[in-house]
C-alpha cells in the first residue's frame, strides 16, 4: 500500500519465531475451514441465482502484506490499494468493480469485489475478501454484458475502490449512488451484504486464531504456509517445466463484432528455479468485449493449481510460489488490453486460457494431460415486461462436455467451473415467463477416446412473453481438441424456432434478439474432447453409451470402430475388422487432434454453421501491440532479473 | 407388556437396551452385527437380552429400532433396479444432476461421479406437462404411458418412480400415472415424487423418490423378515423404525417410505444424548459421537435437535428431513501420513477400518492410526477394562515412530501432534454446526459418546469452550437408548411460493388445517391416541428470489385471527441470527407450509442415586504415566463401574469402562452426577 494514514498500524511478520509443525498444520486447517465458511455464509444469504445456485464467487484471506494465504484466485490487495488515500480503519468495507483499477483481479464490471481489513489489537493482521458476479450492474442492457460493447463504458457502472462502510457505518450516499444505477437495486444490495457477511466470517476466524495462538504465532504461521507452498512449487516446477521451450496455441472464435478467430499462444520454459510463461504471439486485443485482462497473480494461481492438483491436493493454495513464476503479457494483446477496452465477455478467453495452459504443460506431465472441454461459460439472458408491466430478467449459465480425463470419461453436460450448479426448471418457470421444453445432453457430441469426452448440453426454452434474448457462447467454429488418439468434441449452435414454424441460426454471441410468445430457442453447447486412443475403448463401455442414448450406433462404428447390431448386442467379428481397418487408415495417433485445419474450417464455415466466418483481427489504432521482446524485458526488470537475458523463440 | 426394547445395529456391534417401564429396571447387551443379514444379529440379541432379563419375547411391549439397511444400500450402491418415468424432455434429469463438479478450480479432473439410482436405460419420458401454477399444459397420454410402464416392468425393473416437472404444485399427473401402474400391475411398488417430497426443485425431488425406490424392496424385505421371525419367537409387539429426524415410524411406513430412515443410525445417538443431558439439566448440547472411521456431531437447543430439510448421504443430497448431523471422515482408525512434498502432518481420510485396524489391535495393521497415538501417549491404557483385549503397545509405538521420523519429532510428540490435528478437525466440524449457524459454542455442553468420543472430548471441549463435557454411562450404547426415547414423528407439507403481502391469512389457515388433519389422521392410524399427539406448524420462508428457506414457527391462533405480520418479523430475526443481516426493502415469501406431528412415548427412568461426596479413590485400579503437553505425568486409572454418584476428582485421570475410555486432562475436574454421568469442567 503506497499511502495510508498515520493511524494504520500494519502488523510485522515476525522473523525467527519458532513454530512447531503441529501448530502450523492446525492453523492451516483453521484457515481452510474459514474459507469454506465464507462460501457457506454467502450461498445461504445471496439473492442472485448466479451466486447462489451457480456459485460464481471467490473468497480469499491474506496476510497483512496482502499476500493470499488461503483462497482460489490469488491476491490483488496491493495492486488495488496502490493509490488509496482514504485511510483504513477497523470496520471498513471497500467495494471495487473496476478491472483496470485492480490489475484485472476482477475481469469485468459485473464482479463486485469486497475487501475487509482484519484488525487485531489495533493492528492490521490481514484482509478478508470475496467477489461475486452481480446479475446486473446497470448500463445499456439487462445483465450489463452487451456482446457488441466497444468500450468498458458500455458495460454498466465502473466502481473504483470505494468505502461503502466506514468504521462500521454504512456510507449511505455512496451506496445510494451505486444502487440508483442498478435495474434491481434490492438484489444488488442483498448480494453486496451477503458478500460482506462472508468476509466478516473470515475476519472473525482470523481474529480468533490471533486470540488463541497469539498474533506473532499466527503471522509467523502465515509466512510458514507461504514458504511451504513455495518449497513445494519449486520441486513441481523442476519436475513439470523443461528448460527447452514448449508452445501451445488455440483460439477464441470471435468477438461478437465479426472479428476473429483470436489466437492465444503460450510458450513456457524454465531457467533454474524460475519458470517463464510467455504470451507473445497472442493476437491483438479485440474491438468487441472478449478481451480478458489477465491478472498476473491470478494466472500464477492457475498454474499452481494445475500442478498441485495431482500431487498433494491438500496443499494450501496461496501466494507463496509467486516469485518463482514470471508472466509475459505484451500490452495490447487479447490478454493485456488497454483501458478503456470492453471486457464484459472475457469468459471465453478465460476458459481457453486453461486449454492452452494444459496443452503447454502436458508434454512433460502426461498425468495431468486432459483433452479440451466446452471451453467457455455459455449464457442465456431473457428480459422484458410482463403482462402487468412488471420487468423480468432471467439469466442462466449453461454447461457442456467435460474433457476426457486420465481418471475416466468427461462428464456429460457438467460444469467445468468449480461448484457451479444449474438452475432448476421449476425455479425458472416459477419466476420467469418461460417454459423449459427439454434439458438433455447431445448424443455424439462427446469426442471419442479411450475415455470419452462429455456430451454438450441442449436446453430448449419456450418464451411466454415478448422480450429480448442475449446469447454468449463460443466453440461454434473451432473444436474442443482431443489428445493422444482422442477426437475433438462437437461444436455449439443456436437455433431459434419461431412460433410460426420458421427457423433461424443465431450467432454464438448476440443481443437484443426479439422473441414472441411461443418462440423456442434451442441452445446447444460444445462437447469435450476424447482422451487417448478411441479405438482402445472397451466395447462394453461403447455398448453402454449406446444403450443410454449418449452415443448413436452409427457413431459407435465411426468413432470407436464398434459395430452394434439392431438388438443392441456387439458384433465382435465386425468390430475387430472395423477397428483394424480404422487403425490402418489412421496410422499413429496424433498428440492433439483439432479436427480439420483452420483454413478449411473457415472455408466451410458458412456451409457447416449457417454463419459467415469472422475476419482476422488487426491491432486497434489506440492500442498498438507491444513486441514480445519489449514485454519480456519489462517483466524481467520488474521481477528483479537482468533485462539483458531476454530469450526469443 | 411393560418392557420396551431399543435396538441399534452398528457396523461392528448390535446394541440392545431393555427397560421395564413399571419398575425401571434395565438390561443391556452387545452382540456382533451380522452384515449379510442384519436381522440375524438383532434376533440373536433379542434372545440374549430376554434370557438375561428372565422374560420371553411375548413380554416385549414395543421394539424401537435404528437400522442402517437403507444407509448401506445407498452407500454401497446395492439397491434394487429402479425404473423412472419423467416428463418428456427430461430423461437425463438424474444423469445431468445439478451439473456440479467439485472445487477448487480443476476439481473436475479428479471427480468421481456416482451412478444414479435409476440408469438412463431404465428411464422413460411420459407425454404430459404440468405448468408452474398447477395448470395442465399437456394432458397425460394414457396409451403412451401404458406402453412405457409395460416396457419398463417387463424389462425387469423391481421398483418404479414417477417424477414429473412441477408435480410439487399439482400431483394430478403423477397420481394418474401411479393409477395406471396399479391397474396394469396391482401391488407393484411405485413411488410418486409428490408423495415423498411435495417440494420445489425437480432434481432433488426426483432423486429422493428414486432413492426411495432404490432401497424400498431391501428395507421391506428386512422389516418383513424381522417381523416374521420375532412373531415366530412369540413376540406380539410392534416394531418401530427410527427416522433420520429422530422420529419413529411403523414398519409399514418404513416399507413404504424407507428413505425417511436413511440416516436412522446417527439420529438415535442424538436422541439418546438429549435424553441424558436434559435429565442432567443441560438442554443445550453439542453431541460428539466419535467411532472408528467417522465422527458425527450435532447441535441441540432447548432439548430439541435442529432438524434440517436435507440429508446428505455419500455424494447424494436428498430432500428428506434429518437431524443436522455433520459427519467427518475421521475416527479412531484414521491413518496419519506425511506427504513428501510439503512435509505436513495429515490425518485421514484413509482409515484402517475394522480389518486390519490400528496397529494396537495386533491384527496385522502397521499404519499409524489415531488409536495408536492414544496408546503411545497413554490415553488408552495397555489393558482395556472389561478385559477382552490387550493392546499391542509396541506395535503402536513402531507405527507412530514412522510419522515422527518423517516430520522430525520424537514418537510421543508425533502422537500428540496427531491427536491435536484430529481434535482440530473435530472442532472444525463442531464449529460448522454451531458458530456457522450463529450459535456460541460456549453456551453448550458437549455430550461425548461412541467408542472414541470420551477419549477426545475434554481436548475438543477445550478448543470449543463447551462445558461441561458429559460422558453418559455406557457411551457405546447411547444409540440404543436413543431408539427407546424417540417419539413418533411425521410431517406433511404443501408448497405455495407466494409473497407474504399476497397471502391471505384464511388461505394459510385452511392449508395448515388440512395439513394438521392429515397429520392427526396419520398419528391415529399409527395408534397414537389424541392425548399423546403434539402438532407444530411451520412456514418455510425467504426473501423473494433467494434460493434457500428458513423454517419459521407459525402460531395457529394468530393466523386464525387474521394476523400474519408476526411471521415476517420472526423471519427477519432468524435471518439476522443466521447471516448477520436482514433486509427491510426486500419482499418476503412463503415457500412451503408444513405440519409436524409428534406422538409421545412413555418416559424412561434412568438409574440414579443420591450423590454423596467422595474422592473416587475407591475406584482407582492402577497408577500409570501419561503424556500431556510433552510431559510424562503420573495419572490414576479409575474403574467407572466402582464409582458412585458424588465422586469428584482432579485431572489428569483416565476412567475406563466396558465399552469406552474417558480422559480427564490436567487442569480439569471430573464429577459423577446422580445419573452416573461423568461431568468434566475446568478447575476453578
Amino acid at each position: 500500500m503506497a499511502t495510508t494514514t498515520d493511524e494504520l498500524r500494519i502488523a510485522d511478520i515476525p522473523t525467527g519465531v519458532e513454530i512447531d509443525p503441529v501448530t502450523l498444520d492446525i492453523i492451516e486447517g483453521a484457515l481452510k475451514s474459514a474459507r469454506y465458511e465464507m462460501d457457506a455464509v454467502l450461498f445461504r444469504s445471496a439473492m442472485s441465482p448466479v451466486i447462489r445456485e451457480q456459485h460464481d464467487e471467490f473468497p480469499m484471506i491474506t496476510d497483512p502484506r496482502g499476500r493470499m494465504v488461503v483462497g482460489q484466485f490469488g491476491a490483488y490487495i496491493n495492486e488495488m490499494m496502490e493509490d488509496w488515500d482514504q485511510g483504513i480503519y477497523e470496520g471498513d468495507v471497500i467495494l471495487c468493480a473496476d478491472p483496470f483499477k485492480c490489475s484485472g483481479s476482477i475481469s469485468h464490471t459485473n464482479d463486485w469485489l469486497v475487501l475487509v481489513p482484519i484488525f487485531h489489537s489495533g493492528e492490521l493482521v490481514g484482509w478478508s475478501s470475496q467477489f461475486g458476479h452481480m446479475m446486473d450492474v446497470g448500463g445499456r442492457l439487462p445483465g450489463s454484458l452487451p456482446t457488441n460493447a466497444k468500450t468498458i463504458y458500455d458495460e454498466g457502472l465502473i466502481i473504483p475502490p470505494i468505502k461503502v462502510v466506514q468504521r462500521g457505518e454504512i456510507q449511505k450516499p455512496v451506496l445510494d449512488l451505486i444502487l440508483n444505477n442498478m435495474r434491481n437495486a434490492a438484489m444488488n444490495r442483498a448480494d453486496l451484504f451477503a458478500l460482506v457477511a462472508g468476509c466478516r466470517a473470515g475476519e472473525k476466524r482470523v481474529q480468533e486464531l490471533c486470540d488463541r495462538f497469539g498474533k506473532e504465532i499466527y503471522l509467523a504461521a502465515c509466512q510458514a504456509l507461504l514458504d511451504r507452498t513455495h518449497a513445494a512449487m519449486k520441486q513441481l516446477i523442476h519436475w513439470a517445466i523443461p528448460e527447452t521451450p514448449q508452445t501451445f496455441e488455440d483460439y477464441v472464435d470471435d468477438d461478437g463484432l465479426g472479428n476473429g478467430p483470436f489466437k492465444m499462444k503460450l510458450t513456457i520454459w524454465r531457467e533454474g528455479d524460475h519458470a517463464f510463461f510467455d504470451w507473445t504471439g497472442t493476437d491483438p486485443q479485440a474491438m468487441g468485449p472478449v478481451n480478458f485482462y489477465l491478472s498476473e497473480g491470478m494466472f500464477k494461481m492457475f498454474i499452481g493449481i494445475y500442478l498441485i492438483m495431482v500431487n498433494d491436493p491438500q496443499i494450501l493454495f496461496n501466494d507463496g510460489f509467486y516469485p518463482l513464476l514470471h508472466i509475459i503479457l505484451p500490452e495490447g494483446c487479447l490478454l493485456r488490453p488497454r483501458f478503456p477496452s470492453a471486457l464484459g465477455c472475457r469468459t471465453h478467453a478465460l476458459a481457453r486460457l486453461f486449454d492452452v495452459l494444459g496443452g503447454a504443460l502436458c508434454k512433460q506431465a502426461p498425468e495431468i494431460n486432459t483433452a479440451a472441454g466446452y471451453g467457455t461459460s455459455p449464457y442465456m439472458l431473457y428480459s422484458g415486461w410482463g403482462e402487468k408491466g412488471d420487468f423480468f430478467f432471467a439469466m442462466e449459465i449453461l454447461y457442456g462436455g467435460i474433457p476426457g480425463r486420465p481418471i475416466g470419461d468427461g462428464m456429460d453436460g457438467h460444469s467445468w467451473w468449480p461448484l457451479f450448479e444449474n438452475i432448476p426448471t421449476e425455479y425458472l418457470e416459477t419466476y420467469y415467463p418461460l417454459r423449459v421444453d427439454g434439458y438433455t445432453t447431445i448424443t455424439d457430441s462427446g469426442g471419442p477416446g479411450l475415455h470419452r469426452g462429455g456430451n454438450g448440453v441442449e436446453k430448449r426454452y419456450i418464451y411466454l412473453e415478448p422480450g429480448q434474448v442475449s446469447i454468449h457462447d463460443d466453440r461454434w467454429l473451432t473444436r474442443p481438441w482431443g489428445v493422444l488418439g482422442g477426437l475433438p468434441g462437437g461444436r455449439s449452435e443456436k437455433i431459434l424456432k419461431r412460433a410460426d414454424g420458421t427457423e433461424e441460426r443465431l450467432p454464438s454471441k448476440c443481443d437484443e434478439v426479439q422473441v414472441e410468445p411461443g418462440d423456442m430457442l434451442v441452445y446447444r453447447t460444445a462437447g469435450g474432447g476424447g482422451w487417448k486412443d478411441r479405438l482402445d475403448r472397451p466395447v462394453e463401455a461403447v455398448q453402454k453409451d449406446v444403450s443410454y442414448g449418449l452415443v448413436s450406433a452409427a457413431y459407435a462404428k465411426e468413432g470407436y470402430g464398434v459395430v452394434i447390431s439392431a438388438d443392441g448386442s456387439v458384433d465382435a467379428a465386425a468390430t475387430e475388422s472395423e477397428r483394424a481397418k480404422q487403425r490402418e487408415e489412421r496410422g499413429e495417433p496424433q498428440a492433439f487432434d483439432y479436427g480439420p485445419p483452420l483454413a478449411e474450417v473457415l472455408a466451410n464455415c458458412l456451409a457447416e454453421t449457417g454463419l459467415e466466418p469472422p475476419t482476422p483481427a488487426v491491432p486497434l489504432r489506440w492500442s498498438p501491440l507491444e513486441s514480445g521482446e519489449d514485454a519480456q524485458k519489462r517483466v524481467r526488470e520488474a521481477d528483479g532479473m537482468s533485462p539483458e537475458m531476454v530469450k526469443t523463440w | 407388556m411393560a418392557y420396551r426394547l431399543g435396538v441399534d445395529v452398528g457396523g461392528t456391534f448390535t446394541d440392545l437396551f431393555l427397560v421395564n417401564d413399571e419398575d425401571g429396571t434395565q438390561h443391556r447387551v452387545k452382540t456382533p452385527s451380522t452384515p449379510s443379514d442384519p436381522s440375524q444379529g438383532v434376533l440373536n440379541g433379542v434372545a440374549r437380552i430376554c434370557e438375561t432379563a428372565g422374560i420371553t419375547p411375548a413380554d416385549l411391549g414395543n421394539i424401537m429400532h435404528g437400522t442402517t439397511v437403507a444407509t448401506n444400500a445407498v452407500l454401497e450402491g446395492k439397491g434394487s433396479r429402479v425404473g423412472l418415468i419423467t416428463t418428456q424432455g427430461f430423461q437425463q434429469i438424474l444423469h445431468l444432476a445439478r451439473s456440479q463438479t467439485p472445487g477448487p478450480l480443476a476439481g473436475w479432473i479428479i471427480m468421481q461421479k456416482p451412478e444414479p439410482p435409476a440408469t438412463l436405460a431404465d428411464t422413460r419420458e411420459a407425454v404430459e406437462r404440468m405448468g408452474p401454477r398447477g395448470e395442465t399444459v399437456v394432458p397425460v397420454d394414457e396409451k403412451q404411458v401404458e406402453s412405457i410402464v409395460k416396457n419398463l416392468v417387463e424389462s425387469g425393473v423391481e421398483s418404479l418412480t414417477v417424477g414429473l416437472i412441477n408435480s410439487y404444485i399439482s400431483n394430478k399427473h403423477e397420481k394418474q400415472i401411479g393409477d395406471i401402474v396399479e391397474r396394469l400391475y396391482p401391488g407393484f411398488p411405485v413411488t410418486l415424487s409428490s408423495d415423498v417430497v411435495p417440494e420445489f426443485r425437480e432434481y432433488e425431488r426426483t432423486l429422493t423418490a428414486c432413492m426411495n425406490s432404490f432401497v424400498r424392496p431391501k428395507v421391506q424385505a428386512y422389516v418383513d423378515r424381522l417381523d416374521d421371525e420375532l412373531k415366530k419367537g412369540g413376540a406380539t409387539c410392534d416394531v418401530n423404525i427410527l427416522r433420520s429426524d429422530a422420529g419413529l415410524m411403523t414398519t409399514r411406513e418404513a416399507g413404504r417410505n424407507p428413505i425417511y430412515g436413511v440416516l436412522s443410525g446417527p439420529s438415535g445417538g442424538v436422541a439418546g444424548a438429549l435424553a441424558v443431558s436434559v435429565r442432567a439439566g443441560h438442554p443445550n448440547i453439542l453431541t460428539f459421537d466419535m467411532g472408528g472411521t467417522s465422527t458425527d456431531v450435532a447441535l441441540c437447543e432447548n432439548g430439541e435437535p435442529t432438524i434440517g430439510r436435507d440429508t446428505t448421504i455419500g455424494q447424494f443430497r436428498l430432500k428428506v428431513p434429518s437431524i443436522n448431523v455433520h459427519t467427518v471422515g475421521a475416527g479412531g482408525g484414521s491413518i496419519a501420513h506425511v506427504p513428501e512434498l510439503t512435509k505436513a502432518l495429515r490425518v485421514g481420510p484413509q482409515s484402517a477400518g475394522a480389518e486390519p485396524g490400528p496397529a494396537a489391535y495386533g491384527k496385522g495393521g502397521t499404519e499409524p492410526t489415531v488409536t495408536d497415538a492414544n496408546v503411545v501417549v497413554g490415553h488408552l491404557p495397555p489393558r482395556l477394562l472389561g478385559g477382552e483385549m490387550t493392546l499391542d503397545v509396541e506395535g503402536s509405538i513402531k507405527a507412530v515412530a514412522k510419522i515422527g521420523e518423517a516430520i522430525g519429532l520424537d514418537t510421543e510428540a508425533a502422537a500428540e501432534g496427531m491427536l491435536a490435528i484430529v481434535n482440530e478437525n473435530m472442532a472444525g466440524a463442531l464449529r460448522l454446526v454451531s458458530v456457522q449457524r450463529g450459535y456460541d459454542p460456549r453456551d453448550f455442553a458437549l455430550v461425548a459418546f461412541g467408542g472414541a468420543g470420551p477419549l477426545h472430548a475434554n481436548a475438543v471441549a477445550e478448543l470449543m469452550g463447551s462445558f461441561p463435557v458429559i460422558v453418559p454411562p455406557s457411551p457405546g450404547l447411547l444409540c440404543a437408548i436413543g431408539d427407546l426415547v424417540a417419539e413418533f414423528r411425521n410431517e406433511f407439507a404443501q408448497t405455495i411460493v407466494t409473497p407474504i403481502e399476497d397471502v391471505k391469512p384464511e388461505d394459510v389457515a385452511s392449508v395448515l388445517e388440512d395439513l394438521g388433519k392429515r397429520t392427526r389422521d396419520w398419528m391415529t392410524s399409527e395408534g397414537i391416541d389424541e392425548s399423546g399427539q403434539r402438532i407444530t406448524y411451520l412456514a418455510d420462508m425467504r426473501y423473494v428470489l433467494q434460493g434457500y428457506e428458513i423454517s419459521v414457527p407459525v402460531n395457529m391462533d394468530d393466523v386464525k385471527a387474521g394476523k400474519l405480520d408476526g411471521l415476517g418479523d420472526t423471519f427477519d430475526a432468524m435471518h439476522e441470527q443466521l447471516y448477520g443481516f436482514k433486509m427491510d426493502d426486500a419482499k418476503q415469501e412463503i415457500v412451503n407450509l408444513r405440519c409436524i406431528g409428534n406422538g409421545a412415548v412413555p418416559t424412561m427412568n434412568f438409574p440414579s442415586a443420591t450423590p454423596s461426596a467422595n474422592d473416587g479413590s475407591n475406584a482407582i485400579v492402577e497408577d500409570h504415566e501419561v503424556v500431556f503437553q510433552g510431559k510424562k505425568i503420573p495419572t490414576k486409572i479409575y474403574d467407572r463401574a466402582k464409582m458412585t454418584p458424588g465422586a469428584k476428582f482432579d485431572g489428569p485421570a483416565i476412567v475406563t469402562e466396558f465399552d469406552s475410555t474417558t480422559v480427564v486432562l490436567p487442569g480439569y475436574v471430573a464429577e459423577m452426577d446422580e445419573f452416573y454421568n461423568i461431568l468434566i469442567n475446568p478447575k476453578a
